[in-house]
């Protein structure tokens, strides 16, 4: 009787069948045409369940029951057609069940056995997560993936809005698989074998504050749960100075949640479960701003060895030590990459990048995260237009002429790929102060002169110099320090 | 017996210790304060008898000889010298520049106990008696550890690490007077006049 057949490959199909007789039944002879040409396939089985090929479209069935004797006492013939058979996949097999504590995230890996169906078939995993020893159900997610002939891994990420110390969570998996070619009956598979992930508070030592020492942005919501051994009782939890109340997870796990978390002090806020013997548990909650897209970054060259960018931070993210904002400049053209060494407690931010040799254009990203997100700001620059010369340095002043002075002075940098532009100051008691322009060549590493002309004699005379690139002027360098100097008598 | 010479130098140590001892006191109290406010803690905060940190309560105080409390001095202030500079790298990978002055209050009652203890090594030199080394100190700490199996512990969530500061503190400031009266004591002459008593 009710003869049914099940296939979890679409190739393979598995009947099984009653017997109201009760008679003790010996074994059966199964025999089932593949096609209307070739004879019935026959074979003897002692049990009440046949392994098949599924068929083209529909196959006859003949089942003799016989008695432990051998006398046949039961035959019937059944009509199977493709339609009756039921497809039910393979129940999936979970690969691996792994906790990420720090962002309370659960990451589930199983295969999708894809290798036994046509290509581009569409699968949906029913993913259920479920909570405490009573199994309630916290999620139910349908994912969907397309099978690819292969067998295939895939992934699925969730967060919870509670640590996951905090109780044990367990997840389990089905498949559903739209054969659109199979004619037959589909239904989801079997659910899978549970996995767990123990809460700390199925561990006979487990006991603490969670999530420990994490960071959030301003604004959230966060939830704090309190582990504590058998037998202690706690008094209270507090999230910096305010008690809230408790909601008891288990015997052995309470929890408050905390809403529209404010920023936290340099030290974080204290989160704290006092116990009734006195003792204290607790955490640490640093709640800031993700960082701010970095303002008005600008690039310049003091010597042609080094590239100096700065940058206006924004808004400060109020995470500090290991957890600050840190910045990054990367190069596209050169690949290179270069941390930056930036003090979260001065407001100016300043990055050193070499000048690589040969290479006049910087393509930079100013990369900058901290644990809550990050952003960038680029730049692209060509540094033989971004020079400010460093300090003109021992400028000296000589001349034994009446009316003309020699001056001469060192600058610290290799600027041969430029000219540069300098500027001396003239300035004496008797007449209003001059400037002088002189261009010449750029020097390595050294020092360039200038000759003044048209001076009066027997007068003393102030001399400082700045310097900038002639061709693309970006910034004057600071003027030198005063050279005095007095002209020959006539 | 000593010297009277040795006599008056142990003496002016003493006395120079018992200073000393006053002043890390009174820098310990108010360091203690700020770092309770900084942390976010309650300084009445109760806390568990921190590992590593000598207890400064000891009984039969009275019948313990001026080498035992030169010594039972030096291993504390030694302790300590090693929990601050913790607290110190602690400071500085949590908070980085943001707590600057915490910090540097941190590390000048670091270097008080460092010349404290250095001052206890010169009063059990003083009795040619010379300080225990700290490598056998340190192999004594170690061979604790390795008897203490088990995997190795998991590393203290911040806010244990926070009430850990606070326990130390504490425990050095109780140090501090503990100290105090040990130099008094080893300052004083023995009945009978006559040079003070040798330490041994």
């Amino acid at each position: 009787q009710s003869l049914k057949c099940v296939t979890h490959n679409l190739h393979i199909m598995i009947c099984t069948w009653d017997v109201t007789s009760r008679r003790r039944h010996g074994q059966t002879d199964f025999c089932y045409t593949t096609n209307d040409l070739s004879p019935p396939v026959c074979f003897k089985t002692k049990e009440k369940k046949v392994e098949i090929p599924v068929p083209e479209s529909s196959s006859t069935v003949t089942i003799t029951t016989s008695s432990s004797s051998g006398t046949p006492f039961a035959n019937k013939e059944f009509e199977i057609n493709k339609k009756d058979v039921l497809f039910i996949p393979v129940t999936p097999r979970i690969l691996s069940l792994m906790p990420d504590f720090s962002t309370s995230t659960l990451n589930l890996k199983w295969s999708d056995n894809g290798s036994v169906f046509p290509y581009g078939l569409d699968a949906f995993w029913q993913i259920q997560v479920l909570r405490k020893e009573t199994m309630e159900k916290v999620t139910e997610v349908t994912y969907h993936s397309k099978l690819t002939h292969e067998d295939v891994i895939l992934s699925w990420n969730w967060t919870s809005d509670l640590p996951l110390e905090c109780m044990s969570h367990y997840v389990k998996i089905r498949c559903y698989i739209n054969v659109t070619q199979f004619a037959g009956l589909k239904d989801w598979s079997d659910w899978s074998p549970v996995e767990v992930i123990p809460g700390k508070d199925t561990d006979p030592s487990g006991s603490g504050v969670f999530p420990l020492d994490t960071v959030v942005a301003v604004g959230s919501d966060v939830t704090f749960c309190c582990v504590h051994e058998e037998g202690l009782n706690i008094t209270n939890m507090t999230y910096g100075s305010k008690p809230y109340p408790m909601i008891q997870l288990s015997s052995r796990s309470n929890a408050i949640r905390v809403l529209n978390a404010s920023a936290s002090d340099t030290s974080g806020t204290n989160v704290v479960c006092r116990f009734n013997n006195g003792m204290l548990e607790g955490t640490v909650l640093f709640v800031g701003y993700a960082p701010d897209i970095p303002q008005d970054l600008s690039c310049e060259t003091p010597n042609f060895r080094i590239i100096k960018c700065t940058w206006k931070p924004g808004r400060p993210s109020g995470l500090y030590g290991k957890r600050r904002t840190k910045y990054s400049l990367f190069e596209r053209t050169s690949g290179k990459n270069v941390s930056c060494e930036v003090n979260e407690m001065n407001r100016e931010r300043v990055c050193g990048f070499p000048v690589m040799p040969g290479q006049k254009i910087y393509d930079f990203i100013l990369g900058v995260s901290n644990p809550i997100g990050q952003t960038e700001s680029s730049l692209l620059v060509d540094i033989t237009q971004r020079v400010h010369p460093k300090t003109p340095e021992k400028l000296t002043v000589s001349g034994n002429n009446s009316t003309s002075v020699h001056l001469r002075w060192f600058i610290n940098g290799s600027f041969a790929e430029i000219r540069l532009l300098c500027q001396i100051e003239i300035s004496s008691g008797h007449s209003e102060q001059k400037l002088h322009n002189v261009s010449m060549p750029g020097g390595k590493l050294s020092a360039y002169t200038a000759q003044l002309n048209a001076l009066l004699p027997y007068t003393k005379y102030q001399f400082k110099v700045r310097c900038s690139a002639a061709d693309h002027f970006w910034r004057w360098s600071d003027w030198s320090r005063i050279e005095e100097f007095t002209t020959a008598e006539a | 017996a000593d010297s009277p010479s040795a006599a008056l130098q142990r003496r002016d140590l003493c006395a120079r210790g018992i200073r000393l001892a006053g002043k890390m006191r009174a820098d310990v109290l108010n360091l203690l304060d700020a770092y309770a406010e900084r942390q976010g803690l309650d300084a009445s905060a109760s806390v568990a008898a921190v590992e590593g940190v000598p207890a400064a309560a000891v009984e039969r105080w009275d019948e313990q000889t001026g080498t035992q409390r030169l010594l039972e001095n030096l291993a504390a202030y030694r302790a300590f010298r090693a929990l601050l500079a913790q607290m110190l790298e602690e400071h500085r990978e949590q908070l980085g520049e943001a707590d600057a002055a915490l910090g540097r209050a941190l590390a000048a009652v670091l270097l008080q106990v460092s010349a404290f203890a250095y001052h206890l090594e010169e009063l059990l030199r003083l009795e040619s008696r010379g300080p225990p080394g700290e490598e056998q100190e340190q192999e004594e700490e170690e061979e604790e550890e390795e008897e203490a199996d088990g995997p190795p512990p998991q590393p203290p969530g911040l806010f244990e690490q926070k009430l850990r500061g606070l326990g130390v503190l504490r425990e050095l400031a109780q140090w501090a007077v503990r100290s105090a009266r040990d130099l008094r004591q080893l300052a004083k002459p023995s009945p009978g006049s006559g040079p003070a008593p040798s330490l041994a």
